[in-house]
């Protein structure tokens, strides 16, 4: 009894089930909250709705509103633009500081990180609310301005409009666009510049022939995941637009939050999963989710 | 040349070969990154200097400091209902998601069939928009007539979304384990239970410390998909979220700096429990 070898571990985690077992609450919990809503949102996306509620049915009614005219379509190219020049703009922005955190060395380099995502574990809506005062007719930098009389009314123009919707999500989605890039370039060989120096490389060209084609998936990770972030925005056109410049996520809303028409909700809800489906299956490969890890939000 | 190790030999290059233009553009760099940081940190600097502004407006001239806003947001009581009902939500989905995603990576272990579908699918919330995330939970909730609760239809929404940070946070470490310790274990005569609580938990306890503090402030955040399934419950994020859209009140930057602060601490403790726990050899 004692000489018998002790069953191979393999065979003792099978005694205690087989792995399905382990998986089946996070398999249903998945099937459940997450599978079948998003096929109950693609079928009614066919349905009607009418003052009475919303029937189930066969029709394109939806899709035909959608794309008959080009007031959706229209919104929806606006929302993609938004989404690009915002994602440009993180890029500009966060590249220059993830090239010096990756060159920093030592207990500043950790200092500098963490300091880079603190701002990010704080509230969406927080980090959205904050322009308004900042902003505002009664803002910090009207009242600013004002005092230091370089002008002698208040300025209307700083807020309501797409560039502070674009500010705003700038501000809440750049981490994004720096932690990929800063990984890439951490990741980057020293030697590498070391041999650009000594062939007699000056910085700019070492920086635009070496170091930039080097960081390329980190940039393509970071653009990926703002892009797809800003598409999907709501709560900062909410707050920082104006009627002109609100996005798709806020026409999507008012169908269910105030219009009351899910059937058309859906139909508009379906097409913006299909396009960032669409952008997924062309660009997914270079999305580093582990990256997205610390600096959630959304 | 090729038998200094890398790291001396990039320091060596940028501290002996200072070239002039190398000094500029270090300069001008960090010129941008003292503003970068500025960027980032000022709007939040500037609540918390209005949340102790005397004026009954939000916003400048500061006439003098006070924490009377401080004083009306605790005593506002739909606020301190909201607060409670944030943590102990915050609570509930983070031992709700972090038990689910701990099960699922010890069956990534294994493996098990369909095992790359799941993955997908658990990863989904992360690339899909949120406010989709909250229409399809409401329209589900809506056709089962189930009403708007916050530990039915919010719960289920903020696991939705914390599940998977903690499912790639666990994973990761499970994935890292050895399993030569448990091999060991079990061939010293461990049954399954006892390599279980004695061996792989002690081990990635630090981890499923920090997954659990990081998906509370996720969930304590967590907004867009809430407001689609909370009915007539609130919670921090909502409350908040109503009073900016109705008026701009003086105690909301007050709300902020105690909502920041709380998610802020979380984050925080989680990061401090992670990377002490990844210094430790293991």
């Amino acid at each position: 009894m004692i000489a018998t070898p002790a069953p191979s571990l393999r065979h003792r985690l099978a005694k205690s089930g087989p792995g399905w077992l382990l998986a089946a609450p996070a398999v249903l919990w998945l099937l459940i909250f997450s599978v079948v809503p998003i096929g109950l949102m693609v079928a009614m996306s066919f349905w009607k709705s009418t003052i009475f509620g919303t029937h189930p049915d066969f029709v394109f009614d939806n899709y035909k509103r959608v794309f008959g005219s080009s007031l959706y379509t229209g919104q929806l190219l606006n929302t993609l633009r938004i989404a690009a020049t915002t994602t440009l703009v993180s890029l500009v922005v966060s590249y220059p500081i993830a090239l010096l955190l990756a060159r920093l060395t030592g207990p500043w380099k950790s200092a500098f990180v963490l300091l880079l995502f603190v701002p990010f574990w704080s509230s969406y809506v927080v980090r959205t609310f904050v322009w308004l005062p900042i902003l505002g007719r009664n803002g910090v930098i009207n009242e600013a301005l004002l005092a230091l009389g370089i002008i002698d009314r208040p300025l209307d123009v700083l807020l309501y409009n797409q560039g502070a919707v674009l500010l705003g999500l700038v501000y809440v989605f750049t981490l994004f666009m720096t932690l990929p890039i800063y990984v890439t370039l951490e990741k980057l060989d020293p030697a590498l510049l070391e041999a650009a120096n000594d062939l007699g490389a000056r910085p700019l060209q070492t920086l635009v022939r070496v170091i930039i084609p080097l960081s390329l998936p980190g940039v393509m990770s970071g653009s990926v995941m703002v892009f797809l972030l800003s598409i999907g925005a709501y709560i900062t056109p909410q707050l920082l637009g104006g009627s002109s410049s609100l996005m798709f996520g806020n026409i999507i809303a008012s169908q269910f939050l105030s219009d009351n028409n899910w059937a058309f909700g859906s139909a508009l809800a379906v097409t913006m999963m299909l396009v960032v489906s669409i952008i997924l299956s062309v660009l997914g490969r270079f999305v580093g989710l582990q990256q997205a890890l610390l600096g959630s939000s959304g | 040349m090729s038998i200094v190790p890398a790291a001396t030999r990039f320091s060596r290059s940028a501290a002996a070969a200072p070239r002039p233009a190398r000094n500029g553009w270090r300069v001008a760099l960090t010129a941008y990154a003292v503003a970068f940081y500025i960027f980032l940190y000022a709007p939040i600097a500037i609540i918390v200097l209005l949340s102790f502004n005397k004026s009954e407006t939000t916003g400048l001239p500061f006439l003098g400091a006070t924490t009377h806003w401080y004083h009306v947001v605790f005593s506002r009581n739909d606020l301190m209902a909201a607060l409670f009902n944030s943590i102990s939500l915050g609570i509930l989905s983070a031992i709700v998601a972090t038990s689910i995603a701990f099960l699922l990576g010890l069956a990534f272990r294994r493996g098990f069939f369909g095992q790359p579908a799941v993955l997908g699918l658990i990863l989904l919330p992360i690339l899909m928009p949120g406010i989709i995330g909250g229409i399809v939970l409401l329209i589900f909730f809506g056709y089962l007539g189930i009403r708007p609760g916050l530990y039915t239809t919010v719960l289920v929404a903020h696991v939705n979304w914390v599940l998977p940070f903690v499912f790639l946070t666990l994973n990761a470490r499970l994935q890292g384990l050895d399993r030569a310790l448990e091999e060991a274990a079990a061939d010293l005569g461990a049954r399954t239970h006892q390599v279980m609580w004695r061996v792989v938990l002690p081990i990635i306890r630090p981890a499923l410390i920090a997954t659990l503090l990081f998906s509370f402030s996720l969930s304590f955040d967590e907004f867009i998909r809430t407001l689609f399934v909370i009915g007539y419950d609130r919670t921090i994020p909502v409350v908040f979220w109503i009073a900016i859209v109705e008026r701009i009140a003086p105690e909301l930057p007050a709300m902020a700096v105690i909502t920041v602060l709380v998610s802020t601490l979380g984050s925080l403790l989680g990061f401090a429990v992670s990377a002490r726990s990844r210094i430790k050899p293991a």
